[in-house]
């Protein structure tokens, strides 16, 4: 983050130059949605569909209206101001509103009624589009300098009125009959995937705290401590879990208070460890920058006006330490969500779960059914505990 | 020769130089003196083309600034800031010699000007040839500047506050360095400063600026004499200006001839200024030195008196001129 | 302190040759150390993974993270460099957003969301690599490039330096450590999850993980585990060597870092 808020802000110029950026964007958007699949079409889960074009997907008038707006967005930008870019926004938002009733018409022109079984795909295209529709509203945000705010109101409704259409409208798609198969499964899934996230990063904060407050009271330790987490960090994850299999496989046999415990080579026993394991450099080096980063003149002040130490950390240091501790813990659960989906492969549930058997059964719209909810709850933490952090930063301090 | 007529650099609305006229003559010295962001470092950029002006002309030996392609006119422009700019992962001599690489000169010809622009500015080469910028003190970082834009030898020299991150000391010593240097090479200079007593001491000709526009501009003791309006005078030091000029002025020009009267007990350098004399008359308790040349021999006599009415003779004289 | 400094610089090349030579005698000698591996799994009908040799599975790995890191290099810093020129300045906000933005998504998802769109096998792996592993590379490029002094920029302009002399005398010679820290977490990165590129067909030394797992053979998981381990160690403590050289070489990257 400190890297973007040392950039220069983009300023409104007047008159001036067209906006290259939404330009170029709204061109590879046009020739995205000509050029490639908008959807595909499968008469059943297995089978690879068969890929269909705009003009069959959603007709002429469709690909148009399309086009059309796709048009408006590079022709507003082109004459740059904050009223067109204000309208360019509007325009974005219509175009992700529309998506899912596009497909609805797709649907309606290309599923058979007749068979139960077929299903519609979403085709190269639409991902595109939604990626470059997401740019825009990012390009857009900056260029009107709004707050981060904006985008997660805008991508919320967006988000809940495309829910609303696949709950209703769009049993067809299939990724929604992914998920109407296994709807149970998927929200257990999400609970376990968050519980294992929550407790890991849970422990890591408790434990992470706990060293840096060592590293600073035994200074030798630091140097080993942070080669040990950094070495820890190094190994991939997939080789962590297997390399945490076999011993704690051999405990769990051979010690049966362990295996009592719930200690077992599979499962959530060392999908937590190393959780925790990776979890931990984030966080001590965020808690320890911090306590440390407090100016020795801010504490020498606090010193002189006779606040106890008591006072001084609970009123200086950890006020001022907050915002990078935050980051820590930020950075810190991003990195668990994902590498909590590999610990699918051992056996610890999750949302990786749908993301390995999808591959194992090379059903496409499985691993979607888990790769989309990863993303998503990664993007909504990133989101939500930066605003967080943002807001405890005192007067805007770095 | 640089000469600017009816120059401006507008930002957007804001305008940071308005219509300045201005000319340097070869081989002098000339200061641009005024408070900070009036105009003075974006009026120094427009001659190197760092920055492009809005309206007027800008012409350099005889040639619009245009006709020159602005890479090759940089190279023959010597160029030094506050900060140094010295590249921090080049050493000493690397860095020193920059220009000459650029122009292609072999490397013989370089080791040569690197070792002969150390000499010059009292930097030993066993010493500093093999140091990075950050092992130097501030002084001799600006010393390794000032070779720098000095390696091509240029006939333009362009100093932006150069000695402004200094500590007093040590810019006083580089200041009478710079004097003696170009007093031995007579490059056209452009120095920007905010320092009035740095300007005074330097310059030929002294450029007040003021909100971007130039308010007087005129030979330091002209502007001394003479302070067209209270900012001029404010700036030029006010109740301290007498003194000012005083600095500006050597005893031996003031002196008089070897009366029948035994000289003075307190002796004075002929070449000291009149500042100095006025110093040691007011420590000493006396209205009279004698004035001595190097081998202590004294050659003439200073008075207060005298020193008091030929100011008022020129003052007079300045007006009815 | 410059002899400290070297002798620092040569306990690094030694450490990451200590898991270089570890690994070697890994690969080398695992197919050798069938007891060792019978006492860990006694049951099972094999205790060394056999679809492929060791050595075969690692070059393999190495070469789908070379050509990934290859490219992304190639056009990070590329993409890097034209958005802080003149005339890509116009998208510098919105590819700094993105690759800051792209740290947030997880690597698994990534990779899993290539295979709809690329199929399996070798290829969306590569390219899933090079996606994810182009953030950091670019993010790490434009933080290197701007945190260049504005005033020893402008001091390169002024002494008649071209943009193209800027570029690669100065701006690149100091941003280089940055830059190169942004490889570092881009390969490391890569390299555990070519790994997982396992369950999408890539044949590599994530499969003996995989296999292991799915036949309940630990021996198998912990020789895939110990040499992908091993492989990571010895990349990253080179890298650690290669940014111990560059600050030595650039003293003033105390400023910088």
């Amino acid at each position: 983050m400190s890297l973007l808020d040392a950039l220069p802000t983009p300023k409104l110029r007047r008159g001036g130059c067209p906006n290259a950026v939404l330009a170029s964007l709204s061109i590879v958007m046009l020739a995205v949605i000509w050029g490639m699949d908008a959807v595909s079409v499968a008469p059943n889960r297995i089978v690879q569909g068969t890929g269909v074009d705009v003009l069959g997907a959603i007709g002429l008038p469709g690909a148009l209206l399309a086009s059309l707006l796709i048009l408006a967005i590079g022709g507003l930008a082109s004459q740059p101001s904050r009223t067109n870019y204000a309208a360019a926004m509007g325009v974005v938002v219509l175009l992700l509103a529309l998506m899912p009733f596009g497909l609805m018409v797709a649907s309606h022109f290309l599923i058979d009624p007749t068979l139960p079984q077929a299903r519609l795909g979403i085709g190269a295209s639409y991902w595109l589009i939604l990626f470059i529709l997401l740019l825009c509203l990012i390009e857009l945000r900056l260029r009107l300098a709004l707050t981060r705010l904006w985008p997660v109101l805008i991508l919320t409704g967006v988000g809940l009125l495309w829910w609303l259409c696949a709950s209703l409208w769009l049993d067809d798609l299939a990724l929604v009959q992914e998920f109407n198969a296994r709807d149970r499964q998927f929200i257990r899934a999400v609970g376990q995937h968050i519980v294992l996230v929550g407790v890991a990063v849970g422990i890591s904060i408790v434990l992470g705290v706990l060293l840096a407050m060592l590293m600073r009271r035994f200074r030798r330790l630091q140097k080993s401590a942070f080669a040990m987490l950094n070495f820890l960090q190094t190994i991939p994850s997939l080789a962590l879990f297997g390399l945490l299999l076999a011993p704690l496989a051999w405990l769990a046999a051979n010690v049966p208070v362990l295996a009592q415990l719930g200690v077992s080579g599979i499962g959530n026993t060392p999908a937590l460890i190393a959780l925790v394991a990776y979890s931990l450099l984030p966080i001590v080096r965020n808690t320890y920058i911090a306590l440390e980063q407090v100016s020795p003149d801010t504490l020498e002040a606090a010193t002189a006006m006779g606040m106890r130490r008591g006072q001084q950390f609970w009123q200086v240091r950890l006020p001022l330490a907050l915002p990078v501790l935050l980051e820590g813990v930020r950075i810190t659960t991003v990195q668990a969500i994902g590498l909590t989906a590999v610990a699918a492969l051992i056996g610890a549930g999750g949302l990786g779960t749908f993301i390995f058997q999808g591959l194992g059964q090379a059903a496409m719209d499985m691993v979607l059914l888990g790769a989309l909810p990863i993303l998503i709850l990664a993007l909504l933490v990133d989101a939500a505990l930066g605003a967080l952090a943002e807001a405890l930063r005192p007067g805007g301090i770095q | 020769m640089i000469e600017l007529s009816q120059v401006s650099k507008r930002f957007g609305d804001e305008t940071a130089v308005d219509d300045i006229n201005l000319k340097v003559a070869k081989g002098k010295f000339c200061a641009l003196v005024g408070t900070s962001g009036c105009g003075k470092s974006t009026t120094l950029r427009m001659i190197n083309r760092l920055i492009e002006r809005s309206s007027g002309d800008i012409i350099l030996d005889g040639q619009a600034l245009e006709a020159y392609d602005p890479v090759k006119l940089r190279r023959r422009i010597g160029y030094v800031i506050q900060s140094t700019g010295l590249f921090p992962h080049w050493t000493v001599a690397r860095n020193i010699g920059l220009v000459p690489r650029l122009l292609k000169w072999s490397a013989d010809d370089i080791q040569a000007r690197v070792d002969e622009l150390m000499a010059l500015l009292g930097l030993p080469i066993e010493e500093f040839a093999h140091k990075y910028p950050h092992q130097l003190s501030g002084g001799q970082a600006q010393r390794v500047g000032v070779a720098r834009a000095l390696a091509a030898d240029p006939d333009i020299l362009l100093m932006d506050e150069p000695f402004g991150a200094l500590d007093p000391i040590t810019r006083i010593k580089l200041q009478d360095e710079l004097a003696s240097l170009q007093s031995r090479l007579h490059k056209t200079v452009v120095f920007v400063t905010h320092d009035m007593d740095e300007a005074l001491k330097l310059a030929d000709h002294l450029v007040v600026m003021r909100d971007g526009r130039i308010v007087q501009q005129g030979t330091p003791l002209a502007l001394l004499q003479h302070p067209k309006d209270l900012f001029v005078e404010s700036l030029l030091g006010g109740l301290e200006r007498g003194l000012k000029q005083a600095a500006l002025t050597r005893v031996k020009d003031h002196m008089s001839s070897l009366g029948p009267t035994l000289p003075s007990q307190y002796r004075i350098s002929a070449d000291f200024s009149l500042r100095q004399a006025l110093s040691m008359m007011l420590r000493d308790h006396t209205d009279r030195l004698a004035v001595v040349d190097q081998h202590d021999v004294p050659i003439g006599e200073l008075s207060l008196r005298k020193i008091v009415k030929e100011a008022q003779l020129e003052k007079g004289s300045m007006r009815e001129a | 302190m410059k002899h400290s400094d070297q002798h620092a610089d040569r306990r690094l090349w030694i450490r990451s040759l200590l898991w270089g030579l570890l690994l070697v005698v890994c690969v080398m000698g695992i197919a050798h150390a069938e007891g060792l591996f019978r006492w860990l799994e006694p049951d099972a009908r094999q205790v060394i993974y056999q679809r492929a040799q060791f050595y075969e599975l690692l070059g393999r790995h190495l070469l789908v993270v070379g050509v990934a890191a290859l490219v992304t290099i190639l056009l990070g810093v590329g993409a890097g460099i034209a958005v802080t020129r003149k005339k890509g300045r116009d998208f510098l906000p919105l590819v700094a957003q993105l690759s800051s933005l792209g740290q947030t998504f997880p690597p698994v998802a990534v990779l899993a969301l290539a295979v709809p769109v690329l199929g399996f096998g070798t290829l969306p792996i590569i390219m899933a690599l090079m996606l994810y592993g182009l953030l950091p590379i670019v993010r790490n490029t434009l933080a290197g490039l701007h945190a260049v002094d504005e005033d020893i920029k402008m001091a390169s302009r002024a002494m008649g330096m071209t943009p193209l002399q800027t570029l690669y005398q100065v701006e690149l010679p100091l941003a280089a450590p940055v830059i190169l820290a942004g490889i570092r977490t881009s390969v490391t990165i890569n390299i555990a999850t070519a790994a997982l590129g396992a369950t999408v067909g890539a044949s590599n030394l994530g499969d003996p993980i995989i296999a292991g797992i799915i036949n309940g053979n630990m021996a198998y998981v912990v020789q895939g585990a110990l040499i992908i381990a091993l492989l990571a160690l010895t990349i990253d403590s080179l890298f650690e060597g290669l940014q111990g050289r560059l600050r030595q070489r650039l003293s003033s990257s105390q400023r910088l870092s």
